[in-house]
């Protein structure tokens, strides 16, 4: 559980400006949208691995994509036994569902699945990468100079703070209960919402409790005491802080590029179209590796830049 | 300068005071302990210094409070703030920030202070608590004792001219207590700031203070130096704990000799009871009849465990526990103390070797068959609790275990007679004070009637009168041949009721055996009676006597 959260390591990556580091998730984000052709979608995906790489979060990131790839295998399976377009048909059921037709499993629909797929765990990726490179206090700090109200984006940051002690919480009285006789997964439905409030009840109150004893502590600390608020720390913006934000900000650039010459598309249904790859369309390939990945040259770049 | 006078309080639409008629005056630069039973009224009387009460928590009020020439009642947060620092019971509830600096510099940020003076004031608040070297680590890193340091840094850099601690030490480990009362002695002592502290271990801090007050059903009853407040006959009564030494030197006079003084320290003490003790004919200490002679009950058997993410929690322990034994399972904080115990009503398998209780193996056995013959209560009440009425709560295990309705009634009647909790039967137990959710905790786990009972920091935070009250119950139940494992760091309470004593370390046993051996002639692992006794060595007395029982009998 402990490897979801943000660790202080000295890479280039964390050390990043966190305004570039947003900007580059929304581009991600953007890319992944926009793009289709699932070989644009593998490759937007293995780019965000080089920032992985480098910020020497690999098993962090690896504890955040096992659940993804749970969700992706569930895409992938939920949409061959739903979609039944495409002309590649691989079997065939015996009946007929009233309404849908007769269930069919094609190849079209394996192959959107695993693109949908693809597209979602590149997302993932990124916002992975986000949470596990910057300080949740800067990313709170960044949301600030946003403009967005100081006390939403506290509450935000103080529900993520205590949400390993919520999870303590919740292991701690499950061991209480289960001392006491519970075993849910020995009972019926019913009986077994009406037993886990043995868990919930406890652990609803004590975190009411908590929420006090935190209000508490902050108004003893002249929290909300009406004067404006400063910031201990400040979000330097050097020049060379300027241009990483534009690198984060290039590849969504480039996927509105793409977008309007129709590159990185890809028809699907009701027949897979043909890649050629001959055409102008895959010299973009490399370019979109680059241009995603351009935040860890810069990264470097910029150590050499404080540096001197 | 506090100045309280005639202050009563009532939290909400509560029909009892919190505080009542309470007239009390804090001069610059005193060391206050506050003591007194759970909802005597103490935390409320620290909420209002800062004016937590009335602005934070509503409520009747009536009475005049002036801090520092500042009228509590018409004064904001923030003029409140910066003369008063409140530090309380949790650290993991005072913590809003991911790192240790921005944290010092909370309250800091809520001013408005400009940045360079935040720096310089983070700076000084992190070096008076020896915190520069984790300055960037994150909050969720730190120990207990670490956390409670960062909230005092964060408190200190307001600038308050009063401290006022809550309970600072009651979640903490005793290595930590200490640190963390070492800091605010100092505090008072360098910069002669004025402390009021709450605490109930008073052996831990009667020494330091230049004050002693003790409250109870939200009175004052007693305002004093320390030495006359201990000296005075009736504080034992309201359930404060008072240090062993005092109590012996009481016992002492109530039985006719003439010792002058109170001890404070254990120093004290041997220059105050020296004379007693070298003009007394000592009389042999009774030879303890070892108990480990029945039938085993828990065997556990080259016992190795090791958490899923690897950290491994125990090597190789072996120990046979009999029926009717009366166990303390001790350590440093992640010696394995709770993994151990965890083993023994199956919450835990070991990894490798094997745990048998009366005779079931718990790797073949599930938690709910275990129930029927181990019971264990964990050390927050509030975590047991969620039923709509204390019966309903106690008859919770049964209902699980599959008793019948007829044996349900019975059974449940009597507990909540032996419990005393025969009239809160309909009531909704998370109303009822600490005390008593203590009381339907227990009974909660002991209506099934189980053979061992398992104990996890039971005493931790719990004030003397609760704790002894838990003790003395426990001991009875010992008594029908049935066993208790007991985890706890309270030295004292192991000295008074426990027959042998568990040492682990790095997930090993590294002690086991009789509690005069393990608890005598160590250095601070000592109660503080045994401490004492070891400078009395030369004039005959046995230098393992633990308890004030014994050193009394000793002299008569």
């Amino acid at each position: 559980m402990i490897s979801f959260r943000y660790r202080e390591k000295r890479t280039v990556i964390h050390k990043l400006n966190p305004f570039c580091k947003l900007a580059w998730v929304a581009s991600v984000f953007v890319l992944a949208l926009v793009l289709n052709n699932p070989i644009f979608l593998l490759l937007l995906f293995l780019s965000t691995l080089l920032l992985v790489i480098t910020a020497k979060v690999w098993r962090e990131w690896t504890s955040f994509m096992k659940y993804a790839i749970y969700i992706s295998l569930t895409i992938v399976v939920v949409n061959t036994l739903v979609s039944y377009q495409g002309t590649h048909v691989l079997a065939e059921a015996p009946f007929t569902i009233p309404v849908m037709g007769t269930p069919t499993i094609t190849l079209e629909a394996i192959i959107y699945g695993m693109a949908m797929s693809i597209r979602l765990l590149a997302i993932i990726s990124a916002f992975a990468i986000l949470t596990l490179t910057v300080n949740p206090d800067d990313l709170m700090l960044a949301m600030i100079k946003m403009r967005l109200p100081y006390k939403s984006v506290l509450v935000t940051a103080l529900s993520t703070r205590f949400v390993p002690t919520l999870i303590s919480d919740v292991e701690r009285i499950a061991d209480v209960q289960r001392s006491r006789g519970l075993e849910l997964d020995k009972c019926s439905l019913p009986k077994r919402i009406k037993r886990s409030a043995s868990v919930i009840i406890p652990l609803l109150s004590n975190s009411l409790d908590r929420t006090v004893q935190i209000a508490e502590a902050m108004e003893s600390r002249a929290f909300g005491s009406g004067a404006k608020r400063t910031f201990y720390k400040d979000i330097k913006m050097s020049r060379m802080d300027i241009v990483t934000v534009i690198a984060g900000f290039a590849p969504s650039v480039l996927g509105i590029v793409m977008l309007i010459l129709g590159f990185g598309d890809y028809q699907y249904y009701p027949t897979l179209g043909r890649m050629d790859l001959s055409g102008p369309e895959w010299t973009m390939l490399p370019i979109l590796a680059l241009v995603v990945s351009s935040v860890v040259f810069l990264a470097f770049l910029k150590r050499g830049v404080d540096l001197d | 300068m506090i100045r309280i006078r005639d202050l009563t309080f009532y939290y909400g639409d509560a029909s009892k005071p919190a505080l009542q008629g309470v007239n009390l005056q804090i001069e610059d630069g005193e060391f206050v302990l506050v003591t007194g039973p759970s909802g005597c009224g103490k935390s409320s009387l620290c909420r209002c210094l800062n004016g937590l009460i009335p602005h934070f928590y509503g409520g009747k009020i009536a009475g005049g409070m002036e801090v520092q020439g500042l009228d509590v009642m018409k004064s904001t947060t923030k003029e409140m703030a910066t003369r008063v620092g409140m530090v309380f019971q949790d650290p993991e509830n005072q913590l809003v920030s991911m790192d240790v600096e921005r944290e010092v510099a909370f309250g800091l940020e809520n001013l408005a202070f400009a940045r360079d003076i935040m720096a310089k004031r983070v700076e000084e608040s992190l070096d008076a608590l020896g915190l520069s070297g984790i300055r960037y680590r994150g909050v969720h890193e730190l120990s207990g004792g670490e956390k409670q340091k960062v909230v005092i840094a964060s408190v200190l850099a307001l600038h308050p001219d009063i401290l006022v601690l809550d309970e600072p030490t009651s979640e903490l480990d005793p290595r930590s207590a200490e640190e963390v009362l070492s800091i605010v002695q100092r505090l008072n002592d360098d910069l002669g700031m004025t402390v009021i502290l709450v605490e109930h271990r008073l052996d831990r801090v009667v020494h330091l203070v230049d004050r002693m007050i003790v409250m109870d059903e939200g009175e004052i009853i007693a305002d004093g130096p320390p030495r006359g407040v201990l000296a005075n006959g009736d504080i034992t009564s309201v359930g404060a704990g008072v240090p062993p030494l005092v109590r012996m030197v009481r016992r002492l006079r109530d039985s006719g000799f003439d010792v002058d003084d109170i001890p404070l320290t254990v120093k004290e003490g041997r220059a105050i009871l020296k004379d007693v003790f070298r003009g007394a004919k000592v009389s042999e200490l009774p030879k303890t009849e070892s108990t480990n002679s029945g039938e085993p009950v828990i065997e556990i058997d080259k016992l190795w465990y090791a958490y899923p993410e690897g950290l491994t929690a125990l090597r190789n322990v072996s120990l046979r526990i009999c029926r009717g034994e009366f166990v303390a399972v001790m350590g440093r904080n992640a010696s394995g103390k709770t993994t151990l115990v965890k083993h023994i009503n199956g919450l835990l398998k070991p990894t490798k070797g094997k745990v048998r209780v009366a005779g079931i193996d718990t790797q073949k056995a599930t938690i709910a068959e275990l129930a029927r013959k181990v019971g264990f209560v964990f050390q927050n009440p509030n975590d047991h609790i969620f039923a709509d009425t204390v019966e309903e709560e106690i008859s919770f295990i049964l209902r699980n275990l599959g008793f019948d309705g007829t044996e349900m009634a019975a059974r449940v009647d009597e507990v909540l007679e032996m419990f005393g909790l025969k009239e809160h039967r309909r009531q909704y137990p998370r109303s009822l004070s600490g005390g008593e959710r203590q009381r339907v905790a227990m009974a909660s786990v002991l209506v099934a009637s189980p053979e061992v009972l398992i104990l996890d920091e039971p005493t931790r935070g719990l004030e003397y009168r609760l704790k002894s009250e838990l003790m003395r119950f426990l001991d009875r139940y010992r008594g029908e041949g049935n066993t208790v494992v007991l985890v706890t760091h309270d030295v004292e309470t192991v000295a008074e009721y426990a027959d042998r004593v568990v040492l682990l370390s790095g997930g090993r046993v590294v002690v086991d055996g009789n509690r005069r051996d393990v608890l005598s002639r160590a250095l601070f692992f000592s109660p503080q009676i045994n401490r004492l006794v070891q400078a009395f060595e030369k004039y005959g007395v046995p230098n393992n006597i633990i308890t004030v029982d014994e050193a009394v009998d000793i002299l008569k």
